[in-house]
């Protein structure tokens, strides 16, 4: 077996022997440093992904000793010493090692393959009583929508509230092209497929904060294409949390710049708007720059179309994004709509409003740009309503 | 076996013994020499040029904000741009352009079997980059290389249609050489080399050619459902008008997981050259490796689902699990029967074998990380993040493009009738190797731990790792700059060699370097064993063909 090497036979099996511990040894050792090159594990599903991938570090890491090993022993071992231009032994070949050599690593791939599937049916088994979000994602901005158990309100946002032990299953849409929903802390990850329903599941073992990103290119913004997930300790601090929401869903503010605000962080009747995927704003956290800063937008909207109010420029942008295309930015706004509750991009006229009024209010000095009431009338002057 | 010879007197040729010369690789020839360091010379400017791009890439990385792109989506641009050059343009053209000057050199034949098909299949390349090139300037195509509707049909602007166009010829041209290769090497084998004796090379390039002549067709047919959705109004991946986003993935991943094959396939074939010439000893296992060559061809076939675990249908994810870990097994194979071919020889270090040895190291790491994405449960976590990107390099740079650099150092002297430069070649090697490591294990740690792939933009928590890729990389791009002197220095100024300056005996060697025209004087007669070395029978056949084609007197002119 070994034609560099003269000493006998029972030698040759004490070297095995002893390179094979070591292999193990190092495989295992290799194996403790999983948990460094994974996020915590927050969900049950990321605990038994997180058992399999350290399964393989060992293997992999063994394999790998292996072959450094005998890479680097014959580069010592079997060099050309200067002078000597000699061939090698003429060996064509061992059956038997070839044999091994395919056997042990037919064996391994299929042991693998099994573990593989039992941890898959184990992470994919649908569970009792889940919390059922709908979750869509749209160029650059991901929203999700869910009931509250025991209450009547519907809870849009760009977080996924939910808590310890709670199974989640999201149903996936998407707006637009293909997106997909990462949560690196749980381990799971599922495309949104164009004219397609997908779904995915996990159940949180662990409280905080974890983000979600999205994986599958979808465009300019794909970078910076996020929201988080936030996991309560239990169901009692996840609903003190839904009442503070819930005061807000529930009064809503009667200034309809107030209203406005609200709009576009909770969403509307069609559910979240997409804005904070693509726009800055900073009194609202928002930092994409796909398209134009929305701070002192009030403030240049008046200037940017000579002879138009203020109020008239951000409506048309609302509802027609393609007619004042600010220099150095692409026509990739969804192309907004009043009339069809059941078609996409659907915007009520009355949200539409609120939404003006709080934009007239991003001016430098902090006033609002408008006069708010005479938008019903410039609304009818437009053909709208 | 030798039942087609090319007819003489197709184009003209250069007059005997005449070196060929850089303004011969401009003009139409139909000599497969020619038409190799067309192929070669080609992809080398390629390579330039998609290793300017990755260069961009990672300077824009330094930062988690976008400072050199003005925009995501001049990034997306680079990096499709960057991944469809280094891919159709530099790797797999470098493989035909081996295949072109090495088969018919290697079955001592005096031509491919169709030479008029072989030049017009080379020169469908030059148009196809200039139309990917042009797309670039026109409106990027900004989908990746994968392409993925709709945003490859819906929202990607008008450079995206050119790209497709692009690949769609370099699909063509892939297909036409694979034909050629199939037809030489069944029918063009000298007397006495029955397929069993062929030099492994030639095994992989026929193992190559069946696999584009099977899957590239599915590329083309792809390509065009795609060009017709995005200009003649069908509605094929639409799903708003009753197309299917997901028919693209299976149809485009049928081609493109066998295109992995393509790409290292024929450099398997070289690596088993170099190490058994280098090492001095014979290949262990050859026909093993042969074999395991055929193998990989045909399960290639059964696992291009892979691709898609987190997009396909979660009932036909395990059986493609299964296919994709029993892929490992022939992989397994050549790697150890490599092992065996050096354990115990007489391993001479230069700079072709170094590049072979780092391959193995290397490589066995990127088929590791393959085992990781095979497995479904961890596939689900690690697709389309930075694992993947580290992993496909490991496999393409760390296999591939070692492989491509082993081979030119190896054939160097035969095609040119110069040695490289051996010292520049260590250098290169030690470059290449620290750069690779470096650049492409931190990221797969980087995607382990959430750092999704195609992004300009990135979690500032992935900025110190970023920044050891990022410098990483710059040191192979240094290790490329060296490369590509050290080829041009040696063109004028190597060592003047004679026709087997590595005392090889493929039959290749028996010939002077560069060969002639119509590469043999005389039928040449191959030894019976391609890897005999160690034999006295092997050592007299080596100082006979030294005798017959020895070296310059002279030492080399400047």
């Amino acid at each position: 077996m070994n034609p560099g090497n003269n000493s006998n036979s029972l030698m040759t099996v004490v070297w095995i022997l002893v390179a094979f511990v070591l292999l193990v040894v190092g495989g295992l050792i290799i194996a403790e440093a999983t948990p460094l090159v994974l996020p915590p594990a927050a969900s049950a599903e990321a605990v038994q992904v997180d058992e399999l991938f350290k399964i393989l570090m060992a293997l992999g890491g063994s394999i790998w000793l292996l072959v450094q090993g005998a890479v680097i022993y014959s580069v010592i071992r079997f060099r050309a010493r200067p002078g000597d231009d000699s061939d090698g032994a003429a060996m064509h070949g061992n059956s038997t090692l070839e044999f091994v050599w395919t056997l042990i690593p037919s064996i391994t791939v299929v042991i693998l393959s099994i573990i593989s599937f039992q941890v898959w049916v184990n992470i994919t088994t649908a569970q009792d009583n889940p919390q059922v979000v709908e979750a869509r994602g749209a160029r650059f901005l991901w929203s999700f929508s869910y009931d509250i158990p025991g209450e009547t309100q519907r809870v849009n946002s760009t977080v996924l509230h939910t808590w310890v032990g709670q199974p989640v299953v999201l149903h996936l849409e998407t707006a637009d092209v293909n997106h997909a929903f990462w949560v690196p802390s749980m381990r799971i990850k599922q495309d949104l497929l164009a004219g397609r329903s997908t779904e995915a599941r996990f159940t949180p073992i662990l409280a905080g904060e974890y983000p979600v990103v999205c994986a599958e290119l979808c465009g300019s913004g794909h970078g910076d294409m996020h929201a988080s997930i936030v996991v309560h300790e239990d169901e009692a601090s996840f609903l003190d949390w839904f009442d503070d929401e819930a005061y807000i869903i529930l009064n809503p503010p009667d200034d309809p710049a107030e209203g406005g605000e609200l709009l576009m962080t909770a969403g509307g009747v069609a559910g979240l708007y997409a804005c904070a995927g693509c726009h800055t704003l900073e009194a609202l956290g928002w930092d994409a720059i796909v398209a134009p800063n929305l701070d002192g937008v009030a403030d240049r909207a008046a200037t940017r179309v000579p002879g138009m109010e203020v109020e008239r420029y951000l409506l048309r942008s609302l509802f027609f994004p393609g007619e004042f295309l600010v220099p150095g930015y692409d026509n990739l706004m969804p192309q907004h709509q009043y009339q069809d509750p059941e078609e996409a991009n659907y915007m009520p006229l009355d949200e539409a409003l609120n939404i003006v009024a709080y934009l007239c209010t991003l001016t430098a000095s902090g006033e609002s740009a408008c006069n708010v009431d005479m938008l019903p009338d410039m609304m009818t002057d437009m053909g709208m309503g | 076996m030798a039942t087609i010879t090319a007819t003489p007197g197709l184009g003209t040729r250069s007059a005997e013994g005449a070196a060929i010369r850089a303004a011969d690789l401009l003009r139409w020839s139909l000599d497969h020499k020619v038409i190799g360091l067309q192929y070669m010379a080609s992809s080398l400017f390629f390579f330039i040029v998609g290793g300017t791009m990755a260069m961009l890439i990672r300077w824009e990385l330094l930062t988690p904000a976008l400072d050199l792109m003005a925009d995501g989506t001049q990034y997306n641009a680079l990096m499709t741009i960057h991944g469809s050059v280094m891919i159709f343009l530099w790797i797999i053209p470098m493989m035909a352009g081996f295949g072109n000057y090495l088969v018919p050199l290697m079955l001592g034949a005096k031509d491919m079997a169709f030479p008029w098909l072989n030049a017009f299949a080379f020169w469908l390349i030059p148009p196809a980059g200039l139309l990917m090139i042009a797309g670039w300037l026109v409106g990027p195509p900004e989908a990746g290389w994968t392409a993925y509707p709709p945003l490859s049909t819906l929202f990607s602007p008008d450079g995206q249609t050119m790209w497709a166009m692009s690949l769609h010829l370099l699909g063509v041209s892939s297909i036409l050489g694979a034909i050629n290769f199939v037809v030489t090497i069944r029918n063009m084998r000298p007397e006495g080399m029955t397929l069993w004796k062929m030099p492994l090379f030639v095994w992989a390039v026929l193992a190559t050619a069946i696999i584009q002549v099977l899957a590239t067709p599915f590329l083309t047919g792809g390509l065009t459902l795609l060009i017709l959705d995005r200009t003649a109004g069908t509605s094929f991946f639409d799903p708003g008008s009753g197309g299917d986003v997901l028919l693209w993935q299976n149809v485009f991943w049928f081609y493109s997981h066998p295109a992995v094959y393509i790409m290292i396939l024929p450099g398997f074939g070289m690596v088993s050259e170099v190490l058994a010439v280098h090492a001095r000893k014979p290949v262990f296992g050859y026909r093993a490796i042969g074999l395991s060559s055929m193998s990989i061809a045909l399960v290639g076939f059964t696992v291009w689902a892979h691709h898609m675990f987190t997009s396909l249908q979660p009932a036909l994810r395990i059986p493609f699990m299964i296919t994709s870990m029993i892929i490992a097994v022939p992989t397994g194979i050549k790697i150890f029967s490599w092992l065996g071919t050096i354990w115990g020889g007489k391993i001479r270090f230069t700079a072709a074998m170094l590049f072979a040895l780092g391959f193995i190291t290397l490589f066995v790491f990127g088929g590791i990380g393959g085992i990781f994405l095979a497995a479904v449960p961890i596939d689900i976590h690690l697709h389309d993040t930075y694992f993947v990107v580290g992993h496909f390099h490991f496999v393409l740079f760390g296999g591939s493009v070692f492989l491509i650099f082993s081979g030119i150092y190896h054939w160097f002297p035969k095609m040119t009738g110069r040695r490289m430069n051996e010292r520049l070649g260590q250098l290169h090697f030690v470059t290449t190797y620290i750069g690779t490591f470096f650049t492409f294990v931190p990221q797969h740690i980087a995607g382990a731990l959430g750092l999704p792939r195609r992004v300009a933009m990135y979690d500032p928590q992935f900025t110190n790792i970023n920044t050891v890729i990022s410098l990483a990389a710059f040191l192979l791009g240094i290790s490329s700059l060296i490369f590509m002197y050290n080829i041009l220095r040696s063109l004028n100024h190597g060592e003047r060699v004679g026709g087997n300056p590595w005392r090889a005996l493929t039959l290749e060697w028996a010939t002077t370097s560069p060969p002639p025209p119509w590469n043999f004087r005389g039928d040449p007669v191959p030894f019976d064993d391609p890897y005999g070395y160690g034999s006295d029978e092997s050592g007299a056949y080596l100082d006979a063909v030294d005798r017959r084609f020895p070296a310059p007197e002279e030492s080399a002119g400047a």
